[in-house]
């Protein structure tokens, strides 16, 4: 692969008069980590939404490996290997840790079958320190175990290529955090994944992310290391205000 | 128990006749009316799992039940009757079960799934609308079809005898087949891959897709899985309780009936409630009166609203 694996061009939504995506175009190469940060409201999420098949646009185009993804249904993109998480975990309450992870794997319809789909569950559950609550329901996790189980549930589409993680970080305590790192680091050094990072955190962003997107207000405002964009006066008058620039 | 007690059939009857009772009470009866009660009651039940399944998936309820236990009872008619004859009743009713399985797994995309296009509070319109409009043209195809007579497939089974009791031999197939068809339910949806997914799907419907499970092909099948067990019933029922364009609107009703005695989207909730429906229907029948058979069922609706709003198996705010 010597391509750009994800080119989203001139990707825009409009919610009536609001324009949340103005023409953002983002290329993210195989096997990058990259961090999308930028303010409360600057269209982050509405951007994964769109990329993910939970929006449809209004105007640009998204591929994955040159094949266009835009207009597909979620489960279509999910499977072509662009998986994301929610800001609000969304595990099946009712059933087991284990189960939950099984879904995705077997949506797949993978040869392996079931026995490959444990041992591949068996494998992220130890990385991701899961382990002793595999045959759990889900309801009893905390709110960071839920979202380490729905990070976990995104490696079990064996397709998976492109890992959008929005707000994964967001109000987890720092042990199941520590977890979520190893476990994005692993499959980003041993299998080759790429991830996009919608996060606050910026020590983890820094950590993670050898570049990083500034949305700002709906576009594009900068890109580069984190301490690059954080030089910027646009950048730093948005999370600062004015008063500060 | 001696025969003195009334277990006799003779006994009960000179006991009655004693007293100078028009009601006899006695163990026999009890007995009789608890099990035919118990073996309606599994037939209502697959109505009502039929309904809360749809429900728990598709999330709409489908007004039209009962025509798909139309549609099953007019298939049986027609291949008891005209093609493989009264001893091969078990074999129509699967081909019942399948057929109305099929012409939901069609319907589905055609008329439900529209509704997804919808913003969320129009939905239960969308669906209600469209669901009752399917009643109407599915019963105006019956009489259209086959007229307004009243067919009666034939069935020669013999009457059973349990214990001293006989039960028609029709009632009893119908019920041990629901039995049945209640325990290929429960493997299907605890064993298999598509349970699985049909289980995730009622959980959480935006964690299904984003697994890369195509929500909208589960809900077709649900549906399908749904209107099938609707079919089934009117199959089974068929020989009891007759073949006609609008012999689904009783069943309908006693269907959510018990969706409000056990519980929208419960699935042990539909299986209690149906058992204390035909418990509560034949009971009344038999020892209050049987002209109001219908009323008991809607008693026990009334009470389980006062006591239990919910039902007896519901949870508060589901649908939040």
């Amino acid at each position: 692969m010597s391509g750009p694996l994800l080119e989203a061009e001139g990707v825009t939504k409009r919610f009536g008069g609001l324009v949340a995506n103005d023409a953002v175009t983002i290329t993210v190469a195989p096997g990058e980590v990259r961090g999308l940060i930028g303010p409360n409201g600057a269209g982050k999420t509405t951007f994964v939404n769109m990329l993910t098949g939970f929006e449809t646009l209004d105007a640009g185009s998204i591929r994955l490996g040159g094949a266009a993804l835009t207009g597909l249904p979620a489960n279509q993109i999910a499977a072509r290997g662009l998986v994301r998480t929610f800001q609000v975990a969304r595990v099946f309450s009712n059933m087991s840790v284990r189960e939950n992870l099984l879904i995705p794997f077997l949506a797949a319809g993978s040869p392996g079958g079931v026995r490959e789909g444990q041992a591949k569950a068996a494998d992220l559950l130890a990385t991701g320190t899961l382990e002793h609550l595999a045959e759990e329901p889900a309801s009893v996790l905390s709110g960071g175990q839920r979202m380490l189980l729905q990070a976990c549930a995104g490696f079990m589409i064996p397709a998976v290529r492109l890992y959008v993680l929005d707000e994964p970080f967001a109000g987890i305590n720092p042990v199941v955090k520590d977890a979520l790192i190893a476990l994005i680091e692993h499959e980003n050094k041993s299998n080759g994944r790429a991830f996009l990072i919608v996060s606050h955190e910026m020590a983890i962003v820094r950590r993670l992310c050898p570049r990083v997107t500034v949305m700002i207000q709906g576009r594009v405002a900068a890109e580069g290391t984190l301490d690059e964009v954080a030089r910027r006066p646009e950048v730093v008058q948005a999370y600062l205000g004015s008063a500060a620039a | 128990m001696t025969p003195e007690t009334g277990w006799l059939p003779h006994a009960s009857r000179h006991l009655g006749a004693a007293k100078g009772w028009t009601v006899i009470f006695s163990a026999e009866l009890l007995v009789q009316t608890v099990l035919s009660g118990l073996m309606v009651g599994v037939l209502y039940a697959l109505m009502a799992l039929g309904i809360t399944f749809i429900y728990s998936i598709v999330k709409t309820i489908n007004w039209a039940m009962g025509e798909f236990y139309m549609i099953g009872s007019y298939i049986q008619f027609v291949a008891v009757h005209y093609l493989l004859g009264a001893r091969w009743w078990w074999l129509a009713a699967i081909i019942s079960a399948a057929g109305t399985f099929l012409v939901g797994l069609i319907l589905e995309p055609i008329l439900i799934k529209p509704m997804y296009a919808r913003p969320m509070q129009r939905r239960d319109d969308y669906a209600t609308v469209v669901t009752i409009a399917l009643l109407l043209l599915l019963r105006s195809l019956a009489v259209a079809l086959g007229g307004p007579n009243q067919y009666r497939p034939e069935s020669d089974l013999p009457v059973v005898w349990i214990g001293p009791l006989p039960q028609e031999g029709a009632r009893v197939a119908a019920f041990v087949c629901a039995l049945l068809a209640l325990a290929v339910f429960w493997i299907v949806i605890k064993k298999t891959w598509v349970g699985l997914a049909l289980r995730a799907a009622a959980q959480n419907r935006v964690a299904v897709q984003t697994s890369g499970v195509d929500v909208y092909r589960l809900d077709a099948i649900a549906f399908a899985i749904g209107v099938a067990l609707a079919g089934l019933a009117g199959a089974l029922l068929a020989p009891l309780f007759m073949v006609f364009p609008t012999n689904g609107a009783v069943t309908t009703v006693k269907g959510f009936e018990i969706i409000v005695i056990g519980g929208l989207g419960s699935i042990p909730g539909a299986l209690v409630g149906g058992l204390l429906l035909g418990l509560a229907e034949s009971l009344g029948a038999a020892f209050i009166s049987s002209p109001y058979q219908n009323v008991y069922g809607f008693l026990l609706v009334i009470v389980v609203l006062i006591v239990r709003p919910d039902g007896l198996f519901g949870e508060r705010g589901r649908e939040a």
